[in-house]
């Protein structure tokens, strides 16, 4: 029901706002139209249907979901245009990624007309800005010839979207038209100024994502499902050197200290750690060994080598210890 | 974003890589930069063509393959529309964790890496190749290799003049925060567990199933130096499912002696009960822990206290000590230099967290509540093979355990935790509960009717293909070969009259090696060639599946050796040839292994 009442509102506006010359639109040129689920599907089609009238078929109107923008990664410099929230009916906040995007896909020269809700009085919110705000924003984005086009009250119905969609509601908004300009000269990644968050080049200079490369990872990796997806032999990665085992002598210690030992593995279950816990106890069992340092009760971490309680817990000192022969017969 | 950003992801099995990775997330923060660590199949991928910089912590496991935790990434990143420019914008870095004793050493890092070249990403410096069979362990290769990582790194992102790096010694904020209660919930019980959102859906790591133990023999003879045990659970209504080949996933506890031991060491009440916050937001708390939780219950399910600590447990416990002496010897046991005293200390013997800190008492007593999921790590599940089909025994699941008992130099015998766990229980005391749920096995058996089905299993090996041979006999399949291995008739021929009855009714063909006795060794391999033309006229001929099931370090390798002589003898195949006739099997799914460490 709301969307009749948008329909019949809308129908009307966009006869009387025209405004299609205001935007500057010839033949030929690349227009890029941004919309989100608050613009009223009717007119967006309208807008779109009466943009390509004028871009003609040397041009093109590209149709774009706000929050679709920067996964497209479109090339850079590659918008004569780019209209945003200018439908009637909708209420788009133009976040500082979105203008820098914007930014950064139109040519040099280039325009960029947007509309949004903006707050009159002096209110300590983050949904709505002020007008002033928001040009500061198209200027840090790296427009330039910023300029507050026209402002007008907004519509009942457009008070609700902004209710709907930003969840706000205040008697002190107005709906402004903005434009900007990017700068006539080409600078590369400088054109967006470092204050700006969105898509910085990082320092090491790497290139921009191809979009259609950006396509084609997205789509298959929204389906991580489908096994029936063809895959590269991973064996086809590796080459014979791959296959050669290390050196030996690059995997002791640095310090060795006697020959090497016949040692049993971590998890020995064959006996074999037995075996040499027998050898070695019968070893210690003739002589009688002698504390050398007098930290035996501390425990293992500060006994030194040949203290006669390795392998004991700690005790208290003066406390009686045997070392029993039956520990070590234990199956 | 106001502090770059360092995204960590892993593929761990044991959580060594797992270790590794939150090491490199301290060492990170440590240097003013923002840290993300995740597991490779919880990140969402689709993310991965905008991410900078990215470090991949993987292990290889089993036959060269990836854990469990990364399999869904690994079936991903090999797709063949993946473009070739995708990952241009990334700068990344390789840490591998393996074991040269295999053949297949550390090929997942190293099929990685250049994956990852060929998807255009840049690599800021070699791989890195950890390996187990260093005296020192997978360290011994990535301590050089974290401090040419943090020199590229800190190139890109240098550390912010004002602040400067956070030093070992200080302690980085822990990750929870423990909220203690002043009294015990009303509701409080032992057996809470988290609330399942559908009670259709079946028993999981998150809501294990509780089954009850009907029985716990002990099925090796009074003489063999090992323990194994028949253990059978009841698993009516639990909604379990499972056929041949199927693992059940058991979650052990410690024992009470245990539990009060750590909690005396610490002077933490076990009665008391707490609640448990993250520090940072979108940092999860472990799911299966409930909240409220008693101490008493985090310490005997969740803590692994008798596990080996690694040395950020170390590094932890030095920054956390009060004590002078203890400090000092854990500031040893942390640093590059002490790493060979930390192997013959901690690694080596086999020392339990629970041994250590009672070598370091003082500091055992002075570790902050908050702090205990930072240090010790919590306790995994371990895997059985099913050794019965439902089609045999309806609503129960065997399984085949060999208690795991050794020693070291220390004077307590080492002990598996959940082998020793369930050779405890004794369902013949009282009721016993044990928490369980189910995976997917990876061997799949023939559609076809009457296709010849050959296995070896020596050892426990046989328990899964217990359960294939009965599922097999039930679904009136009956050409089916056993070679079964052990060392001596009267001791660990498990199942013996069974296989008897089976051979009498014509369901099984029953080959088996007892390795002690005689003079010789004769192995499960040894008998696979003494019938080499039958092995060839099955593989051959009759188009039979061959499956091996046992130790992963040298079964696989004897029985291919074994099989391979068979090809060039009976078949006589060049070696080349016989190499391609096994690679062939194994590609169509008719030479498939089942093995673990």
């Amino acid at each position: 029901m709301a969307e009749d009442v948008r329909g019949a509102s809308v129908g009307h506006q966009v006869c009387s706002a025209a405004g299609m010359a205001d935007f500057g639109i010839s033949a030929g040129q690349f227009v890029a139209v941004i919309w989100d689920k608050s613009c009223p599907a009717e007119a967006l089609k309208d807008l779109v249907d009466k943009l390509q009238a004028l871009t003609g078929d040397e041009g093109h109107v590209s149709v774009e979901n706000i929050n679709q923008l920067l996964q497209s990664a479109h090339k850079e410099s590659s918008f004569d245009i780019v209209l945003s929230g200018v439908i009637p009916g909708s209420s788009i906040v133009h976040s500082a990624e979105i203008l820098a995007e914007v930014a950064r896909i139109l040519r040099p020269g280039g325009c960029l007309f947007l509309k949004e809700p903006v707050e009159t009085a002096v209110v300590n919110n983050s949904k709505v800005r002020t007008a002033s705000k928001l040009c500061s924003a198209l200027t840090l984005s790296g427009l330039v010839e910023v300029k507050e086009l026209q402002r007008e009250s907004l519509s009942p119905e457009e008070m609700q979207s902004v209710q709907e969609h930003l969840g706000y509601h205040s008697d002190s908004l107005l709906s402004v038209q903005i434009t900007g300009k990017k700068p006539n000269f080409e600078v590369g990644s400088s054109s967006q100024l470092k204050l700006s968050i969105a898509k910085k080049s990082s320092p090491s200079g790497k290139p921009a994502v191809d979009p259609a490369a950006a396509k084609l990872w997205t789509l298959s990796a929204n389906d991580m499902e489908d096994d029936s997806v063809e895959l590269i032999d991973s064996d086809d990665l590796l080459d014979p050197e791959d296959l050669k085992k290390p050196d030996p002598a690059s995997l002791r210690a640095a310090s060795c200290g006697e020959g090497k030992k016949r040692t049993a593995c971590r998890n020995c279950t064959c006996g074999l750690a037995e075996e040499l816990e027998k050898e070695k106890s019968r070893g210690q069992m003739s002589s009688q060994p002698k504390s050398a340092c007098g930290n035996c009760y501390l425990g293992d971490a500060f006994r030194c080598a040949s203290c006669p309680y390795l392998g004991m817990p700690a005790f208290k000192p003066g406390e009686k210890v045997l070392l029993s022969d039956s520990n070590l017969n234990d199956a | 974003m106001p502090t770059p950003r360092l995204l960590v992801l892993f593929g761990s099995q044991t959580g060594t890589a797992q270790d590794v990775s939150e090491r490199l997330g301290r060492e990170a923060r440590r240097r003013r930069l923002g840290c993300l660590v995740q597991a490779l199949d919880s990140y969402p991928v689709v993310n991965l063509i905008n991410e900078p910089l990215v470090i991949f912590v993987c292990a290889t496991t089993g036959q060269g393959d990836p854990p469990d935790n990364m399999k869904n990434f690994w079936r991903f990143i090999f797709r063949k529309n993946l473009p070739s420019t995708s990952l241009c914008q990334m700068d990344f870095a390789v840490l591998g964790l393996g074991d040269s004793s295999y053949a297949k050493f550390n090929f997942v890092a190293k099929k990685l890496h250049r994956r990852l070249l060929q998807l255009g990403g840049s690599a800021l410096l070699p791989m890195c190749l950890g390996d187990d069979q260093h005296e020192l362990g997978p360290d011994a290769a990535i301590d050089p290799w974290l401090h040419d990582l943090w020199k590229k790194v800190l190139d890109l992102h240098p550390v912010p003049l004002d602040l400067g790096i956070i030093p070992t010694g200080i302690p980085l904020p822990s990750k929870f925060t423990l909220q203690f209660l002043e009294e015990a919930p009303v509701t409080h019980s032992e057996e809470q567990h988290v609330a399942r959102t559908d009670p259709q859906d079946p028993p999981s790591e998150l809501h294990p199933f509780l089954a009850p133990m009907v029985s716990n023999q002990r099925v090796t003879g009074p003489l063999h130096f090992q323990d194994v045990r028949l253990i059978e659970f009841d698993i009516t209504g639990s909604g379990l499912s499972f056929t041949a080949g199927d693992v059940v996933l058991i979650q052990p506890k410690n024992i009470a002696p245990h539990v009060q031991q750590f909690c005396q060491l610490l002077g933490l009440d076990p009665d008391q009960c707490f609640t448990l916050q993250p520090r940072e937001p979108g940092v999860p708390c472990p799911v299966q822990l409930p909240q409220p939780c008693s101490v008493r219950r985090l310490v005997s399910q969740y803590l692994d206290i008798t596990s080996v600590p690694r040395r950020s447990f170390f590094e932890l416990l030095a920054c956390l000590s009060p004590h002078k002496l203890e400090r000092e010897k854990l500031l040893e046991f942390s640093s590059a230099q002490g790493q060979e005293e930390l192997c013959e200390y901690c690694s080596r013997p086999r020392r339990t967290v629970l041994e250590v800190l009672c070598d370091f008492p003082h500091t055992a007593g002075a570790i902050p509540p908050d702090y205990l999921l930072d240090l010790v790590p919590l306790i995994r599940p371990r895997a059985f093979s099913i050794a019965s089909s439902l089609l045999a025994h309806p609503s129960r699941l065997q399984i085949l355990v060999a208690v795991v008992q050794y020693q070291t130099r220390l004077k307590e015998h080492r002990r598996g935790l959940c082998s020793s766990w369930l050779a405890s229980l004794d369902p013949e005391q009282g009721p016993v509960r044990v928490p369980l749920w189910v995976r997917p096995g990876s061997l799949t058996f023939p559609e076809t009717p009457d296709t010849p089905v050959i296995m070896v299993g020596p050892g426990t090996g046989v328990a899964p293909f217990r359960a294939t041979v009965q599922e097999r006999v039930a679904q009136g399949q009956t050409r089916n070969f056993l070679f079964f291995g052990c060392r001596q008739r009267d001791q660990d021929f498990y199942w013996e009259p069974e296989w008897k009855e089976l051979e009498k009714r014509g369901c099984l063909t029953l080959v088996t090696a007892f390795s002690r006795e005689q003079e010789q060794k004769v192995y499960v391999q040894h008998r696979l060639r003494e019938l080499g033309p039958l092995v060839w006229e099955l593989l051959d001929h009759q188009g039979a599946y061959f499956y091996l099931a046992g130790n992963a370090k040298y079964l696989p390798v004897d029985v291919s050796e074994a099989l391979m002589s068979i090809f060039q003898e009976e078949g006589g195949l060049s070696s080349p040839d016989a190499a391609a006739y096994l690679a062939r099997l194994q590609r169509t799914l008719r030479f498939q292994t089942e093995t673990w460490a």
